[in-house]
């Protein structure tokens, strides 16, 4: 594979990140304005969004290929089938970023631009996009972390016997370990890895400068023009921001209404209410008639027979779905392991804070996929001859854990920074025990954090799962593939040309998620606003 | 530099529980905040720390207490060095820090947790409750009291790890001025109270009424690094009442020190 080549596909996956990263964030202020501003359409557009970020990538190929593939067709439409999976990798972190951000702005600062009638795009302007801003800049890594995990099913992927694929990294690295070209792929790898970095790294200046100018006092200096200056041998900018969102969640939350009581403090114009009231519920019915026409649209494309086939097949993909649960859960215990010993070791060791935590921000942020293979490589034949038994098991562990762990340990890791100093001090001054510790001051503090953390942990196993249980060629010819599994099924589904299983499996799944997070998500994050909210027990008037 | 007192008086009666001998901080280790900073405290002793703004005042608190280590100088409490945080030296934070998840007698009994029974725990919990005169709230959490309820589970909290020195950051500073006073009146026989082991107070304020009218000795800091530039002992009986000339006095006394030194 010629350098030049490897140079292009990078720059244009990179390119199709960042764009769709910019699309989010700009879709992403408006709909935010109008869910703050219209509470039925909040509580539509935020059910939607929890459900659907919940749903992996995968499950909506289904409804991707119909539309897009053989209802757009052509290049063109192979192009926006992938770049529509990329963006539902990214885009539904950063649109609950912007909301909450928006929802927490202090009452006196929008007090002060009703005050002098700013007007909405004055308030835009000056008040909630600036305000987003932070927000925007830590919700940026997970997100650009997420897009290139995805970007390696969503530039290449088969139905059937027909692939489909688009110019880009992700398709030459499948391409090359299909084929066996180590050189090609370590030559991909090592191409990415450099723009991952740098784009990392400028993430990571426009954090600092976005979490300094526009967060409420942060301690940061403000610079007083951003200009970037690339400097590659700082690593700790990597890190920067995070440390930074730990002050900026710290102050911001400080003194501030919670989430609940600032919704009944947000008062608009009669005119506005009126409009956003009709504008939120047209984005509204939108997104149901784009639901409901690719879920009919899917339904009537596969015969009556083969849909009572698929009914037949229920109770036996629940099952499949059971042992998946298995797996995520399995997945996440470890994942919460470990963040909470390490995320905990770093939070109080700042100097070792500064040297792992770049590393682990960068492995988090360069595609578990693109490497997986070469992890497969090294490890199968250890694997298979010493643990045959569990030997798959394993690697989709292993791939879940690399592409879902740093969820929770960076959201634990923050968390923990996140809490005021007069509690630390506390701790310190009483000799308060180490168990006492965690069990009644730390993971009560940080408990909102986790809920997220693992909230994204979890969803990014599924992804996981999607990619790991079903791996046609992972390796020179060799195929990855668990014996008992839901994903497997999607998967297995859509390159045998049964696109009807994957959609009802999807369909399946995408229920039972909505019901978890209905049931189970929203009630701990509940749970999380009104007890365990640790900048509440800061009393300064 | 003397011990003044408007009649004349310059003695102190008791044993020595804290000292701090030629104690300097530095954030960056060049630059000091403060420097060769000299303190006593006597047995029964409420000693006040006032000083504009900028000079350490909180940071000297946490020094003393360890929180933060001294970067010249040593901190002594009854004779041994204080080299570590300890509930011995227990501090009362400005903002006032209640954990929202736990109720009053668990804010309290998390110092205890771990070191003696459960149960003596929950009594001595609610026994330190009682003294700071919130009998009833007992199973209240922080965001179901007001401001100065939170402060006295605070001050519960500190008492009830049995120190010998309690520090005392602007403690009243944000509550409104009617609870302030209400709780300021009661303070000093809340501290020193038989119940506790609590010797002495070290209190730090910008507020020079809250201080006469709290304080047995006032350091005054100023200068740039920061210093004790005047020691001042108020010499009024208790309680103390601002109809009272020599209140004013004191209060002129401190004010005076603390103005900007006209250069010729």
């Amino acid at each position: 594979m010629e350098l030049t080549t490897i140079t292009l596909a990078t720059l244009a996956s990179l390119s199709r990140v960042i764009v769709l990263i910019l699309i989010s964030i700009v879709s992403g202020w408006f709909l935010s304005y109008f869910a703050v501003k219209n509470r039925r359409f909040e509580n539509i557009y935020i059910s939607f969004v929890n459900i659907f970020e919940s749903i992996p990538v995968i499950g909506f190929l289904p409804i991707v290929l119909i539309i897009f593939i053989t209802g757009l067709g052509g290049t063109l439409g192979v192009e926006i089938a992938a770049d529509f999976l990329v963006f539902d990798a990214i885009v539904w972190n950063i649109w609950i970023g912007q909301y909450q951000a928006f929802k927490t702005i202090p009452q006196h600062l929008i007090e002060v631009s009703e005050n002098y009638n700013f007007g909405w795009w004055g308030k835009m302007r000056h008040l909630y996009i600036p305000f987003s801003y932070p927000r925007i800049s830590s919700d940026i890594f997970p997100s650009f972390a997420d897009a290139l995990f995805y970007i390696m099913v969503s530039e290449v992927f088969s139905v059937g016997i027909t692939s489909y694929k688009v110019f880009g990294i992700g398709t030459l690295i499948v391409q090359a370990t299909s084929a066996g070209d180590l050189n090609s792929v370590y030559e991909c790898l090592g191409i990415l890895a450099l723009g991952v970095v740098v784009i990392t790294i400028v993430f990571g200046d426009f954090s600092k400068h976005a979490v300094a100018k526009y967060g409420l006092n942060t301690p940061t200096e403000i610079k007083r023009h951003f200009v970037w200056r690339p400097h590659i041998r700082k690593w700790r900018t990597v890190a920067s921001p995070t440390f930074q969102f730990a002050r900026y969640t710290t102050k911001m939350k400080t003194g501030r209404e919670n989430i609940q009581t600032a919704m009944t403090k947000v008062r608009t114009s009669p005119s506005f209410e009126r409009s956003g009231k009709y504008i939120g519920r047209a984005i509204a019915w939108l997104f149901l008639i784009f639901i409901g026409y690719s879920s009919i649209h899917v339904i009537l494309s596969i015969p009556h027979s083969q849909w009572l086939g698929y009914f037949e097949q229920t109770p036996n993909l629940l099952y499949q779905m059971g042992i998946d649960y298995i797996r995520v859960f399995v997945v996440t215990v470890v994942s919460f392991a470990f963040a909470i010993s390490l995320g905990y070791y770093l939070a109080n060791h700042k100097k070792m804070s500064s040297t792992i935590t770049p590393v682990i921000q960068t492995i988090s942020a360069f595609p578990a996929p693109a490497y997986f293979p070469l992890v497969f490589a090294a490890m199968a034949p250890f694997l298979i001859h010493n643990i045959p038994f569990a030997e798959t098991e394993i690697f989709v562990m292993i791939l879940c854990f690399l592409g879902t762990f740093y969820y929770v340990f960076f959201g634990f890791w923050v968390g923990v920074r996140a809490i005021p100093t007069e509690f630390l001090e506390l701790v310190g001054n009483y000799k308060i025990g180490f168990f006492t510790k965690m069990r009644r001051i730390i993971l009560p503090a940080t408990f909102p954090y986790l809920v997220t953390g693992l909230s994204s942990t979890i969803n990014s196993a599924w992804g996981g799962l999607a990619v790991g249980e079903y791996w046609p060629n992972i390796y020179q010819n060799q195929t990855l593939q668990v014996h008992t599994g839901m994903m497997k099924v999607i998967s297995a589904g859509l390159a045998n040309n049964d696109v009807g299983i994957a959609a009802w499996t999807s369909l399946l799944f995408a229920v039972v998620v909505g019901v978890y997070s209905i049931v189970f998500t929203r009630n701990l994050m509940d749970l999380a606003r009104k007890k365990y909210v640790i900048e509440e027990g800061i009393y300064a008037a | 530099m003397s011990t003044q007192a408007l009649n004349g008086s310059n003695e102190t009666i008791g044993e020595v529980q804290l000292e701090c001998k030629d104690l300097g901080y530095s954030y960056s280790g060049s630059s000091f905040i403060f420097k060769d900073i000299n303190l006593k405290t006597y047995t029964d002793e409420l000693v006040a720390i006032v000083g504009p703004s900028g000079t350490g005042k909180s940071t000297l608190l946490r020094v003393l207490g360890n929180l933060i280590p001294p970067t010249t100088g040593h901190v002594f409490l009854n004779g041994t060095e204080v080299k570590s945080p300890s509930p011995k030296i227990s501090l009362v934070h400005q903002s006032i820090a209640t954990f929202p998840w736990m109720t009053a007698v668990d804010n309290v009994k998390i110092v205890l947790r771990g070191k003696i029974e459960d149960k003596e725990a929950t009594e001595i919990a609610k026994n330190m409750i009682g003294l700071v005169g919130l009998r009833g709230y007992e199973e209240s959490y922080p965001k179901e009291m007001s401001g100065g309820m939170r402060q006295r589970i605070a001050i519960a909290r500190a008492l009830a790890a049995s120190p010998t020195i309690m520090l005392m950051d602007e403690p009243f500073v944000h509550l409104d001025e009617l609870t302030a006073n209400s709780l300021r009146s009661e303070i000093y026989s809340i501290v020193f109270n038989p119940v506790n082991e609590l010797k002495s107070v070290v209190l730090v304020s910008h507020n020079l009424h809250e201080v006469v009218q709290l304080a047995d000795r006032v350091y005054v800091m100023g200068g740039s690094p920061a210093g004790i530039i005047d020691e001042i002992k108020i010499d009024l009986p208790r309680p103390r009442s601002e109809e009272e000339p020599l209140f004013y006095e004191y209060v002129k006394m401190l004010y005076k020190d603390l103005m900007p030194k006209e250069t010729k």
